[in-house]
């Protein structure tokens, strides 16, 4: 079942700059989904769209099952939020920032001495917001996100801001929430890298069009097919003659040939003609794209 | 109790802003300005002389320190402050992420600017009576003797009171309306400005939203019986929170 679905989601900020186009996305309940894409992708309006801070234009969001527009509070009563900078009131301390929600969720009085703890944030005792270290507002914002311990938690780049601790710490939180709590969480991020070791399923987004989506299985599998063997062999021609009789168009790079991804029995026997033909072989190797390069090839 | 949760939360933000600071700095000012007067010079409301009630000739005194320029542009200042604060720290979005309805977010920061309005008036009428009894224990050893009229000043204050809602109506639609914090001030301090030019030279004064206060003490005599300003007051008030609440809730960019 999917926590949010959104069907035909177009966005234009004026006539000729279409931000996204047809969206649609697919959140699986319980899942850590990554929301990839470059800056000026369509992110964080697809985000803002989700949560009613942008009016849709056209398409259709779905949040639990329900019609955001017609179960805004219901849904809202159910989802954090995180988008884009820290909201954070910068007269007032943390506990003060957290008071402010507490009224309006109606939570008890001593979750906000937890989640000051959950995110690290105990001892900044009057302190105000406003002094707070990026990183320091970053991990607040995530605390005000998680009050009332919502199902759903939307967070626009998170990470934004946190030193690489920061983001190892953030990782194994949300992690800890999605396992312990069952919160299926919306991540977004322009870095594949940080948030790959988290995330269950994945979407790439790249000006305004979804990509890629699916499982990081499926991102995987993707990788593999993006795969290729080289070829270093002391005839270049010879070799190339070889692969073509077996059906192999071989990419010429230097002293060295490629071909796309072949299973095992097929670069044995290949091996095997190469040495019957008196070529040397001097090494057949796999080189693997990582995801990384396969997310720059996707948004290219 | 949806709206009650929102008002005490909005209530909760203007801990130690400088809207909660400027709403007891300009209550008490007037009223410790008077009472240093009456200590630098060894006076007391009894010094006032026989004429009429003492405290009566002391509120209006104070008073009209205050309506003509100070009550205004605190007004002016407070409503801007308390409602930019959301794009100030950029929390327009976190606020409507949360599960409230938007004619409830808009109704609980209006009252908390009412509240506070509310707030300022009890500083003052402290501040003022205070200003009246402390040189009377300090200089007559005791308080003034005449009656103190209660009432009057109750229905003197609900109605300066009154004459405060259309500025603080068009200050609230100016700092919804735009990002920029001088906007609102700016606007509000020019028309603050013009209209108190205007009243006692131009008979149509009476049209500016800001002008209210100002004729409660200086209005000409033909004037205010031509017109009744606290009806004046209150059209104002309906139209501007009419008019910003349908920019509110139409605004497609929420955050």
């Amino acid at each position: 079942m999917n926590c949010i679905t959104t069907e035909n989601l177009t966005h234009h900020f004026n006539k000729n700059e279409m931000v996204l186009d047809d969206i649609n996305l697919r959140v699986p309940q319980g899942s850590i989904y990554g929301f990839l894409g470059p800056n000026g992708a369509g992110k964080t309006t697809t985000l803002r769209l989700i949560l009613g801070l942008l009016k849709k234009q056209s398409g259709a969001i779905s949040i639990f099952n329900k019609p955001f527009a017609a179960n805004r509070i219901d849904i809202l009563k159910k989802t954090g939020s995180l988008i884009e900078a820290p909201s954070l009131y910068a007269h007032l301390s943390a506990q003060e920032n957290l008071a402010i929600l507490q009224k309006i969720y109606q939570c008890k009085k001593s979750r906000i001495a937890e989640v000051l703890q959950i995110v690290g944030l105990s001892d900044t005792g009057k302190k105000s917001a406003g002094k707070f270290s990026l990183g320091m507002k970053q991990r607040l914002s995530i605390a005000m996100a998680i009050m009332h311990e919502p199902e759903l938690l939307i967070l626009d780049e998170p990470t934004n801001g946190l030193d690489p601790n920061g983001i190892i710490e953030m990782r194994e939180l949300l992690k800890q929430l999605n396992k312990e709590k069952g919160m299926t969480i919306l991540v977004s991020s322009h870095l594949l890298a940080e948030i790959e070791k988290m995330v269950t399923h994945v979407g790439i987004i790249n000006k305004g069009k979804i990509i890629f989506q699916g499982t990081m299985d499926d991102l995987h599998a993707a990788q593999q097919e993006s795969s290729f063997i080289s070829f270093e062999t002391g005839n270049i021609e010879l070799t190339n003659n070889v692969l073509i009789q077996n059906g192999l168009h071989a990419v010429i790079n230097g002293s060295r040939l490629t071909i796309p991804m072949i299973n095992k029995e097929k670069i044995a026997a290949i091996n095997e003609q190469l040495v019957q033909q008196q070529i040397k072989v001097y090494q057949i190797s796999t080189v693997k794209n990582d995801l990384e390069s396969i997310f720059i090839d996707l948004v290219k | 109790m949806e709206l009650f949760n929102s008002i005490k939360s909005e209530w909760l933000k203007t801990r130690k802003s400088a809207a909660a600071w400027l709403c007891i700095i300009g209550g008490l000012f007037i009223p410790i300005l008077f009472l240093i007067g009456f200590i630098y010079n060894h006076e007391t409301l009894a010094t006032y002389g026989e004429e009429g009630n003492i405290w009566t000739q002391h509120f209006f005194q104070v008073w009209q320190a205050m309506v003509m320029f100070l009550l205004p542009m605190g007004l002016v200042l407070a409503t801007s402050l308390i409602t930019q604060m959301e794009f100030r720290n950029n929390t327009w979005k976190q606020l409507h992420a949360t599960p409230q309805k938007y004619h409830t977010i808009f109704a609980a920061k209006f009252i908390v600017i009412l509240g506070m309005t509310g707030q300022f008036f009890l500083y003052f009428n402290l501040g003022f009576i205070l200003s009246g009894i402390i040189p009377s224990l300090l200089f007559d050893k005791a308080l003034p003797n005449v009656e103190f009229p209660f009432e009057q000043f109750l229905v003197s204050n609900g109605k300066i009171f009154l004459t405060c809602l259309p500025i603080l109506a068009l200050q609230f639609l100016i700092s919804l309306k735009f990002k920029n914090f001088l906007v609102p001030i700016g606007v509000g301090l020019v028309l603050l400005v013009a209209t108190l030019i205007m009243v006692g030279n131009w008979e149509y004064a009476y049209l500016s939203p800001y002008s209210y206060g100002p004729l409660t003490m200086m209005g000409s005599p033909e004037m205010m019986e031509k017109i009744n300003i606290y009806w004046l007051s209150v059209i104002y008030f309906v139209v501007f929170t009419t008019i910003s609440y349908a920019m509110y809730i139409t605004k497609s960019e929420k955050g």
